[in-house]
């Protein structure tokens, strides 16, 4: 459909009211139409109640149009409720077409947009504002269709019964049509200026919480009372004009509808009592007056969600209307293959705010040249990059790609031949794969790009140094007897290899299981059932509500004890997070997830107010919960002394003995031969848990454990494991170097032909550093072009070709030993440096 | 509450010590109670063996290191030669330029016997300050104080050893 294609921003709010709806729109006509006669038909039949049946003294008549009444009310709510839900079904469509359609155009805008754009604003839009508008496209057919017909229906049928009576007692809503409107702007209004001095109030109470000290310290309690009253009284002044306009709004519009049946009594009456009307006429007019109401009162409102939606709906659209600077994808050809020679001239930069970042630069690369850029912050490297990679719009000049002017590309026809890894890589929520396929994947399809293999990306992680990280995350993979069963047989033998080649050396940095010590890296609950659990009741998770478990506690006199230990987890735990947003560094560290802190704030408070003795059987659970997960290797708000591990010891065999008696089987407990399915396959292969996270720590752990994998050949299924390893949003459970490896690696699977690399390395050490250089100088010299912005100039020398910058233009270039003799800019900096 | 108070937070805990030992240390010890207990909670200890690199010349690690015992030498490496500058003991603090931007280690820093560090993540810090970025100035005053203090003090040390030609290189106050 045409209307489709269009951008959102230039779509109007009717558009969607058709748009994909329209076989549910004329459904909902349908049904109601059927919806009106079935309120309509009561009122006859009330009359004939009336008027036959009673007047007749007819039984069967009185059945037969109760029947009819009967079944009428029955059809009618049964088409409310249909209504209803093909009102919500079109709403929550349209919803989430607005919300793609919105979202698709907003990733495509300039980049210049973002930088004056907050992101709150963006999810605002598209989670909250949007829903405003939708709910109106689900009801801007069937309400007003429905409530006007119904409305037209009864007064057809008034005029049917008496028109002089109809048309007196429907000549007041004439006048409320006139009147209401007029209110309900004044309303609007006083309602504008209400949310203003709202905003002012808050921002007045914020300042006064925050500079609270201050008003302490100059015991000004009475000036800072009198700003406040001032302010409150506005706000009371505005609240009741608002009000008395909306109560009048109400109340105008109860009066005119109220006035009908007066009306209706007053002649209706009069002409019944002279024999010119009939009672059951009489009857059925007072009920369709009455009826009249609900039809009369849901378009009134349907007005005002019709206002709301308008004007969000366009508020949103008008704040979006942004023209993309490039097209998406060709219109009439597949995209380019370009041939990478880089010609760039006369090129020059301006901000919005006419700022000149580049002047009249000039340079020219073959195909497969490298290019440093180099120079002082803000002298233009990474600007000229981006302005290279079409991500900032150049404003004099030409860059050609191949020949092609660059600001003539589509977005396509750059992604299927530029890479660009950027100074900050951002790294999206996901697993490793998702994010190396990131860039392949989005021109994969296109013009024949191949998707790249395991092998390439296995190729790919080893080159980029990524591989030993992806292996790790690999090893920290919880397997399941059911996916693994092989595999887990396998990590047996590994274990035992290990541990005959490597376990004695490595015990500065593991902390092996042993059954006759307190495991300080492991939990309370590990430390008590020194296994793991074969039904889903036993799992550590579950124990603090486990009977069995209860009792054990209880009776090993564990209990108190575990639960003053959750006590002081809990108090210091909030003490110290209870402000921070939920972010995992702050809680990596803590025995509570950041979901459950504000549970646990509410514990913290009852804990203050009433004490631990005195707490409801809920927080206690919460309690012993906490205290289970206790962990005091990486827990460090609590100590936990040496005469409580002694006891913790000493209910680890009595738990094993009494549950092997009571529960046999319900435990695995841990032994060399089985695999241990509650913890990570490092630690299986371990036999313990790591004790120290330093580089040394983690590098002679690897090494070793590589060994023995190469050795099972095991390495590339770990591998293939650790790739379905969720970063995190941001990618923060990424270090800054292995998201800056994993954006060069992304950018390698694709490669392009050429390739721009702003910065990209700055995050990494010395080794990865050089490895890194290395490649570009083994396999991508030659093969794709380069413009890499560099900061360390150490890095430099086997770049084909060096551009110095200063204050946005290219003062020197050259080969690194031509500039180095000339003794010029590159001289000077490389001095510095 | 009595069961509680009889086994409030034991004053050998972890979180408790870091923050005793950050309030005594010249970059932290300016911030308010409510950052630093947020700091002493983010602190890991890491034990170094003989031999190893706390850090290496030339790599932005982005962590500061609190010496909580042992020895180690700060060495700088030119070309194939190691010049020993000096040693940090047991008290040195060492990184708090680190955690305030991104720079690459002029030394490297090597543990001459077992060295236990309280060590703090540029990230960590970063994230904590957004937190209370009120505090910024305090990290900032306290840097610019050590900067001019240390090099009060060695324009002091200068009137008793004659350094050569290294006075046209001084002034890192001046920056």
């Amino acid at each position: 459909m045409a209307k489709a294609d269009r951008p959102i921003v230039k779509r109007s709010l009717f558009s969607w009211v058709f748009d994909g709806n329209l076989r549910w729109q004329f459904l909902l006509l349908a049904i109601i139409a059927v919806a009106v006669f079935t309120r309509v038909l009561p009122l006859e039949m009330q009359k004939r109640i009336v008027n036959q049946a009673i007047s007749l003294r007819k039984v069967d008549l009185l059945l037969t149009y109760c029947a009819y009444y009967l079944g009428a009310v029955i059809l009618s709510s049964a088409c409310k409720f249909l209504i209803n839900v093909l009102e919500t079904h079109i709403a929550q469509q349209s919803l989430a077409r607005m919300r793609i359609a919105l979202y698709s155009h907003i990733i495509t805008l300039p980049l210049s947009f973002f930088r004056n754009t907050q992101p709150g604003t963006v999810v605002n839009a598209i989670v909250n504002e949007l829903a405003v508008p939708s709910n109106f496209v689900g009801s801007a057919m069937s309400t007003p269709v429905s409530n006007l017909l119904t409305l037209l229906a009864f007064a057809v049928y008034l005029f049917w019964l008496n028109p002089l009576l109809a048309a007196i007692s429907l000549s007041a809503y004439p006048a409320a049509i006139i009147l209401l409107p007029f209110l309900q702007k004044r309303a609007n209004a006083a309602n504008q200026q209400r949310v203003d001095l709202s905003r002012t109030f808050s921002g007045r109470i914020a300042e006064s919480i925050s500079g609270v000290h201050e008003i302490h310290g100059n015991g000004a309690y009475r000036i800072e009372k009198s700003k406040f009253d001032r302010l409150v009284e506005q706000l009371r002044r505005i609240r009741v004009i608002w009000s008395l306009y909306r109560f009048a709004v109400k109340s105008t519009n109860n009066f005119f509808t109220s006035l009908g049946p007066f009306l209706v009594f007053i002649l209706g009456g009069y002409l019944t009592i002279k024999g010119q009307l009939e009672l059951g006429s009489l009857v059925a007019f007072l009920s369709a007056q009455e009826k009249l109401y609900d039809p009369w009162k849901e378009l009134i409102e349907f007005y005002q969600v019709y206002q709301d939606g308008r004007v969000t709906y366009d508020r949103t659209m008008e704040f979006f209307d942004v023209e993309p600077d490039y097209p998406l994808a060709p219109a009439d050809r597949p995209a380019y293959e370009l041939q990478a020679g880089l010609e760039v001239e006369s090129l020059s930069f301006y901000t919005d705010g006419g700022i000149r970042l580049l002047d009249d630069i000039n340079l020219r690369l073959e195909p497969g040249e490298h290019l440093a850029l180099v120079g002082f912050s803000g002298s233009g490297k990474s600007t000229l990059a981006l302005c290279i990679g079409q991500l900032n719009k150049y404003s004099g000049g030409h860059v050609r790609i191949g020949g092609q002017e660059v600001s003539g590309l589509t977005k396509q026809d750059m992604a299927a031949n530029v890479g660009i890894v950027s100074q900050s890589p951002f790294i999206f929520e996901g697993s490793i794969a998702e994010n190396l396929l990131y860039a392949s994947e989005a021109v994969a399809g296109d013009d024949g790009h191949p998707r790249p293999s395991l092998d390439d990306i296995i190729a790919v992680l080893h080159q980029i140094g990524l591989f030993v990280d992806v292996l790790r995350f690999g090893l920290n993979t919880l397997l399941t007897a059911e996916t693994h069963a092989d595999l887990v047989k396998e990590i047996i033998r590994v274990r035992r290899k290990f541990q005959e080649k490597h376990g004695e050396k490595l015990s500065d940095y593991v902390e092996f299981f042993d059954e006759n010590a307190y495991l300080f890296h492991s939990s309370i609950a590990e430390n008590l059932t020194f296994g793991a659990a074969n039904r889903g009741d036993f799992a550590y998770t579950e124990l603090s509500r486990n009977d069995y478990f209860l009792r054990f506690l209880e009776q090993s006199g564990l209990h108190p004890l575990l639960l003053k230990l959750g006590a002081l987890l809990t108090q210091q735990t909030v003490d110290i997070l209870g402000n921070l947003p939920p972010e995992a560094v702050f809680f990596e560290q803590s025995p509570m997830n950041a979901d459950e802190l504000p549970d646990y704030k509410v514990v913290a408070e009852h804990l203050r107010r009433r004490g631990l003795d005195d707490l409801a059987p809920p927080d206690r659970d919460r309690l012993l919960h906490l205290a289970l997960r206790f962990t005091p290797g990486l827990h460090k708000m609590v100590a936990l002394p040496a005469d409580r591990q002694r006891l913790l010891l000493a209910a680890r065999t009595a738990f094993r003995e009494r549950v092997s008696r009571d529960l046999p089987g319900i435990f695995a407990f841990y032994s060399k031969s089985d695999y241990i399915f509650s913890q990570t396959i490092l630690n299986n292969i371990l036999f313990g848990k790591t004790k120290s996270s330093t580089p040394q720590a983690q590098e002679a752990i690897a090494q070793n454990i590589i060994q023995v994998l190469i050795e099972r050949d095991l390495l590339e299924t770990i591998v293939e494991i650790g790739m379905h390893y969720n970063v995190g949003g941001k990618g923060e459970k990424l270090s800054g170097g292995q998201r800056q490896k994993l954006a060069i690696a992304r950018v390698f699977l694709k490669s392009p032909r050429l390739l721009i690399m702003d910065e990209a390395t700055s995050a990494l050490d010395n080794t990865s550093q050089a490895r890194i250089q290395n490649l570009l100088e083994t396999r991508w010299k030659r093969k794709s072009t380069l413009v890499a912005v560099v900061h360390r100039l150490d890095t430099i020398r086997k770049f084909d070709r060096i551009a110095v910058m200063k204050a946005g233009k290219i003062i020197e270039m050259g080969a690194y030993d031509e500039l180095i003799a000339r003794k010029g800019a590159l001289y000077e900096l490389v001095g510095r440096k | 509450m009595s069961s509680l108070d009889e086994s409030s937070p034991t004053p050998s805990c972890e979180y408790q010590e870091n923050l005793d030992i950050l309030r005594q240390t010249y970059f932290f010890s300016g911030l308010p109670l409510e950052s630093l207990k947020i700091f002493a909670y983010l602190c890991t200890r890491e034990k170094f063996k003989e031999g190893d690199y706390l850090f290496r010349q030339g790599e932005d690690d982005g962590e500061a290191f609190c010496i909580l015992s042992g020895k180690t030498q700060v060495e700088r490496t030119a070309g194939e030669a190691v010049l020993p500058i000096r040693l940090l003991e047991t008290g040195a603090f060492a990184g708090g330029l680190t955690l305030i931007g991104e720079t690459r280690r002029l030394y490297s820093l090597r543990a001459l016997q077992e060295t236990v560090c309280l060590v703090l993540s540029r990230e960590k810090f970063a994230k904590t300050l957004d937190q209370f970025p009120g505090q910024r100035p305090r990290i900032f005053r306290a840097v610019v104080a050590a900067i001019t203090d240390w090099e009060e003090r060695f324009l002091e040390g200068m009137a008793e050893a004659s350094c050569g030609g290294c006075t046209a290189k001084l002034g890192v106050s001046l920056l």
